[in-house]
């Protein structure tokens, strides 16, 4: 079976990039934009307006290559932040999309972990699961909306039938436990 | 400052969550290079938020536009990557195919000087099958048996060179500048009237460090010599449909002429 590339592959092409490699950037695309691409559409849910951010993302990617730090970030989460903030930035310039079309939008999750996804630290992933279920029950699956569909407050503010004010004071709220619970 | 700091990693955590509106966002985005506290907040908010984005699948693939269009906007800036390392003799060659090393080994230096010449111009030479037909003399290989076709996609540079001996019905596939792809596998397609109009698979090539012989026995010399040839990169193990998936470079053969023996 194909195991998908490494996070050592994917380093060794960042850091051929960051030579200026365009070579090692066409196969870090080709290994990395149908993920990158699932990552803004399901923001965006609008295939034109994701595949504008997805170039955008790629470009980004190609002139920060030189500072991506191995230490820091797998290479796909690196690269998969730079596309999640271009969405979020469009996301959030654009008309609020009405209440009917978020809740009717269905919640894709690959059930199956994705050689991509087998990269990632299981041990962060298990840790922000748990701090996550241990929120107050309707704030885990709010900051899983905004953070993985990109809604608004207002959209979560409808999403939950909430007023706005209140959707802020969950989310001060989620922030400053999950930080509690993280540093744990 | 404790009060300072209070601010600023609720701040920090809805600016990465998305939920800021556009201006705040803006104002979040400005500040940060100048605030290393900010910047570090939202770093760490980063770290602990990216595993949810494990759960997010593949999605279908972008249209091969996007990719075009990437390539054309970073052509500017980044120097060409060094030439492929000729792979060592097979001792199983034909004695023509060796006496072709030495030109393979030329070829790719011109492959390299090709892309860089395209980078610094920032244009692709498209013309250099059109080069090849009409120079067939770049091609020395020996007997009037022999055809090569070139396989090269956008760039300046072929990526494979392959040459058929129709008397021994032997094929050779030489990468020439063709790129490493460890986690996918180059795939070999012939396209021919008599196999109807769907390419058939010659199986996958052996990589690209060294070059790859099959012996076609059971496709005539005539066929071939009027085939239509495909490399496609494909994954591991090859085409999962049995019709090429990925991208793909097509080549024709070409006559190589005794009279233009060295």
């Amino acid at each position: 079976m194909n195991a998908g590339p490494t996070i050592a592959d994917l380093t060794g092409l960042i850091g051929a990039m960051a030579a200026g490699d365009r070579t090692a950037f066409e196969k870090l695309y080709l290994a990395t934009s149908r993920k990158l691409f699932g990552v803004i559409l399901r923001i965006l849910r609008d295939r034109e307006a994701a595949e504008d951010v997805l170039q955008e993302a790629y470009v980004r990617i190609w002139e920060n290559a030189g500072r991506f730090d191995p230490e820091r970030a797998s290479p796909i989460t690196w690269m998969s932040t730079i596309a999640r903030n271009r969405a979020i930035d469009v996301a959030r310039r654009r008309r609020p999309r009405p209440a009917e079309d978020v809740t009717a939008a269905e919640r894709v999750v690959d059930p199956s972990p994705s050689a991509l996804s087998l990269l990632g630290a299981a041990e962060d992933a298990r840790r922000l699961d748990a701090c996550l279920e241990s929120l107050d029950p309707p704030h885990g699956q709010m900051v899983r909306l905004a953070y993985l569909d990109g809604l608004s407050r207002q959209e979560l503010a409808d999403r939950f039938d909430q007023p706005v004010g209140t959707i802020k004071t969950w989310l001060r709220r989620s922030l400053a436990r999950l930080r509690d619970c993280m540093d744990r | 400052m404790t009060d300072r700091e209070d601010d600023i990693w609720p701040l920090a955590g809805e600016y990465v969550l998305g939920t800021l509106e556009a201006d705040k966002r803006a104002d979040v985005e400005r500040r940060k290079d100048g605030e290393p506290a900010l910047a570090e907040a939202i770093a760490a908010w980063e770290r602990h938020f990216a595993p949810m984005l494990d759960d997010v699948g593949k999605g279908e693939a972008p249209r091969a536009e996007v990719l075009e269009a990437i390539m054309a906007r970073i052509g500017g800036a980044p120097k060409a990557p060094a030439a492929p390392i000729l792979a060592p003799p097979d001792p199983s060659e034909a004695p023509a195919a060796v006496a072709a090393r030495s030109e393979i080994a030329r070829l790719r230096r011109r492959a390299a000087g090709w892309r860089a010449a395209a980078m610094a111009a920032s244009i692709a030479l498209a013309g250099l099958v059109g080069l090849l037909v009409y120079r067939p003399d770049m091609l020395p290989l020996p007997t009037e048996r022999n055809y090569v076709a070139v396989f090269q996609d956008g760039d300046a540079a072929p990526r494979f060179l392959l040459s058929v001996d129709l008397a021994t019905q032997r094929l050779t596939i030489r990468p020439v500048a063709a790129e490493p792809a460890p986690w996918q596998s180059y795939q070999l397609w012939i396209v021919a009237e008599e196999f109807g109009p769907k390419p058939r698979s010659l199986g996958l090539l052996d990589g690209v460090e060294a070059p790859t012989t099959r012996v076609l026995s059971e496709i005539s010399p005539a066929v071939l010599e009027g085939a239509l040839f495909g490399i496609s990169l494909e994954p591991a193990g090859g085409s999962p449909t049995g019709q090429p998936t990925g991208p793909a470079l097509h080549g024709t053969l070409i006559p190589v002429s005794a009279s233009e023996q060295p």
